[in-house]
C-alpha cells in the first residue's frame, strides 16, 4: 500500500469557527489522514466531532483555517483558480445525510441529475445527456421512467439512491458520503451499502464514510478513523481498529455497538468515557505508530499505559 | 406470581383519509402488555408502530379515524381501586385529564421538538406535575430536582433554568424522560427514544430507561427499528409489517426461532460484527402503499418463500408455543417445509453458544 500514492491527503487540517471576538469554536484540531483510490475510508465520532465539517472542508464548502488538503496531486486548500474548482467540482462528489432536504423539490429527479451535466458542458447533445442520465439511474437500479418523476414521489431509499445517481454522473475519483444511511430504516440501509460497494468495484471510486454507526462502517470501509472534538485519536484499517481498539474513546464506541443477542446483550453495560473526567488531553501528545498501519494519538505515557492493558 | 394486565389492543384498525385517498395504515393488530414487563414494537417506517401507540395515547392526526378495536387501559385510581377503561371511547377531554401525562407518558424520538424552546426544562418539568396533581408549587420543584439527579444530570439545581437549547443532545433526552417520570405514570411509551442520538449516548439512555423501570415497577413499551435496541431491553417483542402484526413471541422466540420470513430479513440484515462477509443481506423491494388494498400476504411481493395461497388469502396467526405466534401460510400444515435462510442458522448457532 505504501508504494501507491494517496488520491486525498489531508495535513493538519484545522478548521475554526470564528463565533465572536472572544470566542472561537474549534471543530476540527489538526486531523491528517490519506486515502487511496479506489478505497473506502471511514470517519466515526459522536456528533460535534467534526466529521460532517472534515467532509466539507474537504470539498472545500468551508475554507480550511490551517493545513494541507492534497488532492490528486493539486493542493486544494488555499484560494482556487477556475480550473481547479472545476476539476475539484466534477471529480470530487457529496452524497448527503438527509435525501428529502437535498434534493430540489421543484426539479424532476431527471434535472436533478442532469444539472451537473449542464454546468460543466458534458455532452454534445441532448440525446448523449438522456443517454448518460438513464445509464446512471439503471446503475443505481431506478427505471429511466423514474427521471420523470420530483422527489416527493420517491421512497427514502430511493431518494438516496437519486442521491448516489447526481454523485455518481459526474464520474467522480472521491464520493464523500456524510451519513448518508443514517435517515434510512435498517432494510433499506443495508440496500444501500450493497449498492455503493457495487459501485465502488465497478468505477473505483473511493469513498469517504461519515458516520457513527459502527456496525455499517465495518461493512464498508477498508480503514477507519476515529474522532472525538475536532482530534483523530485512532487510525488503521477495520481489522486493526475493531480487533485491536487501543484508544479508551475508540473502545467505549465499539463497546457501545448494540448486537442482536438478547442473552447477551442484556447482562452487557457500556463501557463509559468522559473527555472531562478521563484526564487527558487531546492538545497534547502526538501520534504514535502501532503495528501496519495502525495509529493512536496521545501522549507518550497513556499510550504505554493503553497498551499494557 | 400472577401478571397483572396494563394494555389490551384487540383488532384495532385505523384509516387515514388524505387526498390521495384512504390509507389502512393500521389493519387489526392485538397486543398485550402485562405490569413491569417491556414489549418492544419492531418494524420498518411506516409500518404503523407510532400510530398504534398514538391511538392508545389519544393523540391521533385529526385525518386518522379508528374504524374498529378496542384498547382496555387498566390504572389505578390514587386510593389502589384499578379500573379498567376503553380508551377509543373516551371523550378527549378525559383522556387530556386522566392518561395523557398522568398515567402513560410518552417519550418522543427527537428531544428537540418535543421539547419547548422558550420554557425553562426545570418549568417544563413541574408543569405536568401542577396540572396534573396541584402539587404546591416548592414541592414540585424539589421533585424536579430530584427527578434531574435521578436521570443522572449533573448540577440538577442549576441546571432547572437552562433552556434546552443550552443542553446537548443526550442531556436533552434525559430531561424528556425526567418530564415523563414527573407525573408517576404507569406505562411509559418510547417512540424511537434513541434514533436521534449517538451509539455511546444511546447504551446511556437504555441503561437508565432499564434503571427506572425497575425502581418503580413500570410497563414500557418501545418502538425501534434497531433490532440490537430490542435485544437489550425487551421482554416481548411484535414483528409489524404494513399495519399488521406478523410475529409476536418473547424475546429468545423472536430472536434465536423466528418463524416469518420477514423477521428472518430483519435479522440477517443486522450488521454482524463477527463475520466478514463483504455484503449485506437486504429484504428485496420495499414496503407496499397502504393507499391500495392489500390482498393476501402483504409481505409476499418481498418474500422468496411466498407460496401461491399468498396471493390469495391473508395468513392467520399460527400458533408456535403459548407466547410465539406468527402470521405466515409455512406454519400451516399443508406447506411445504421451508427452512430459514443458512447464513441466518449458523448465525443463531453463533449467538447461542455466545450466550452460553
Amino acid at each position: 500500500m505504501s508504494e501507491k500514492t494517496p488520491l486525498l491527503q489531508v495535513k493538519n487540517l484545522k478548521q475554526y469557527f470564528k463565533v465572536s471576538n472572544n470566542y472561537t469554536v474549534r471543530a476540527v484540531d489538526g486531523v491528517t489522514f490519506d486515502i487511496y483510490p479506489g478505497e473506502t475510508y471511514g470517519l466515526v465520532g459522536e456528533s460535534g466531532s467534526g466529521k460532517s465539517t472534515i467532509g466539507r472542508s474537504i470539498i472545500r464548502l468551508y475554507n480550511p483555517t490551517e493545513g494541507q488538503i492534497i488532492f490528486d496531486g493539486t493542493d486544494i486548500s488555499g484560494k482556487l483558480d477556475k480550473k481547479a474548482t472545476a476539476a475539484l467540482r466534477t471529480q470530487m462528489q457529496m452524497i448527503f445525510q438527509d435525501p428529502m432536504a437535498c434534493l430540489n423539490p421543484r426539479k424532476k429527479v431527471g434535472e436533478i441529475i442532469g444539472e451537473g451535466l449542464d454546468i460543466h458542458h458534458l455532452y454534445a447533445n441532448r440525446k448523449e445527456r438522456q443517454d448518460k442520465i438513464d445509464r446512471i439511474l439503471a446503475k443505481v437500479g431506478l427505471a429511466p421512467e423514474h427521471a420523470d418523476r420530483y422527489p416527493h414521489q420517491f421512497s427514502g431509499g430511493q431518494r438516496q439512491r437519486v442521491g448516489i445517481a447526481r454523485a455518481l454522473i459526474m464520474n467522480p475519483k472521491l464520493i464523500i458520503a456524510d451519513e448518508c444511511i443514517s435517515a434510512l430504516d435498517v432494510s433499506i440501509q443495508a440496500q444501500v451499502v450493497n449498492l455503493m460497494k457495487d459501485i465502488q468495484e465497478e468505477t473505483g471510486t473511493a469513498y469517504l464514510f461519515i458516520a457513527h454507526d459502527l456496525s455499517m462502517v465495518k461493512y464498508i470501509s477498508d480503514r477507519i478513523g476515529v474522532l472525538h472534538l475536532g482530534h483523530l485519536l485512532e487510525t488503521g484499517t477495520t481489522e486493526e481498529i475493531f480487533a485491536h481498539p487501543v484508544h479508551p474513546y475508540t473502545r467505549s464506541l465499539l463497546s457501545a455497538i448494540p448486537s442482536p443477542n438478547p442473552v447477551v446483550e442484556k447482562s452487557r453495560v457500556a463501557e463509559s468515557y468522559d473527555y472531562a473526567t478521563s484526564g487527558l488531553d487531546y492538545n497534547a501528545g502526538s501520534l504514535h505508530q502501532l503495528e501496519g498501519t495502525h495509529q493512536v494519538w496521545g501522549t507518550d505515557e497513556d499510550v504505554a499505559r493503553w497498551l499494557a492493558k | 406470581m400472577e401478571r397483572e394486565k396494563v394494555l389490551t389492543v384487540r383488532d384495532l384498525s385505523i384509516t387515514f383519509t388524505t387526498t390521495a385517498g384512504p390509507v389502512h395504515a393500521i389493519r387489526g393488530v392485538n397486543l398485550d402488555l402485562y405490569r413491569g414487563e417491556t414489549l418492544a414494537i419492531v418494524g420498518e417506517s411506516g409500518s404503523g408502530k407510532s400510530v398504534t401507540v398514538k391511538a392508545a395515547m389519544g393523540i391521533l392526526a385529526k385525518n386518522g379515524k379508528v374504524d374498529s378495536g378496542t384498547i382496555e387501559y387498566t390504572y389505578h385510581h390514587d386510593d389502589g381501586t384499578p379500573e379498567t377503561v376503553d380508551i377509543l371511547k373516551m371523550k378527549k377531554k378525559d383522556i387530556r385529564r386522566h392518561i395523557n401525562g398522568k398515567r402513560i407518558a410518552m417519550i418522543f424520538q427527537d428531544p428537540m421538538t418535543s421539547l419547548d424552546p422558550t420554557m425553562t426544562i426545570g418549568k417544563q418539568i413541574m408543569e405536568g406535575m401542577i396540572w396534573h396533581y396541584k402539587t404546591p408549587k416548592e414541592e414540585a420543584y424539589k421533585k424536579a430536582v430530584s427527578l434531574l439527579k435521578e436521570v443522572g444530570i449533573t448540577d440538577a439545581e442549576a441546571r432547572m433554568g437552562n433552556y434546552p437549547h443550552q443542553l446537548s443532545g443526550g442531556m436533552r433526552q434525559r430531561v424528556v424522560i425526567a418530564i415523563a417520570l414527573a407525573c408517576d405514570p404507569e406505562l411509559l411509551i418510547c417512540d424511537e427514544p434513541t434514533t436521534a442520538l449517538d451509539v455511546t449516548i444511546q447504551a446511556k439512555i437504555l441503561e437508565l430507561i432499564q434503571r427506572i423501570q425497575k425502581e418503580r415497577r413500570i410497563s414500557v413499551i418501545y418502538i425501534t427499528h434497531d433490532l440490537g435496541v430490542v435485544a437489550k431491553v425487551a421482554d416481548f417483542v411484535n414483528v409489524m409489517y404494513a399495519g399488521r402484526i406478523v410475529e409476536t413471541g418473547t424475546i429468545n422466540e423472536i430472536y434465536y426461532e423466528p418463524a416469518h420470513p420477514y423477521t428472518w430479513g430483519l435479522l440477517s440484515a443486522m450488521p454482524d460484527l463477527d463475520t466478514n462477509d463483504h455484503r449485506l443481506y437486504t429484504i428485496p423491494g420495499s414496503p407496499p402503499n397502504l393507499l391500495h388494498p392489500v390482498t393476501g400476504d402483504a409481505f409476499a411481493p418481498r418474500n422468496i418463500y411466498a407460496l401461491k395461497i399468498d396471493d390469495r388469502a391473508e395468513p392467520p396467526m399460527f400458533k408456535i408455543t403459548d407466547t410465539h405466534y406468527a402470521a405466515t401460510w409455512l406454519l400451516d400444515p399443508r406447506a411445504p417445509k421451508v427452512e430459514m435462510p443458512a447464513e441466518l442458522k449458523a448465525r443463531i448457532q453463533r449467538m447461542k453458544k455466545e450466550a452460553k
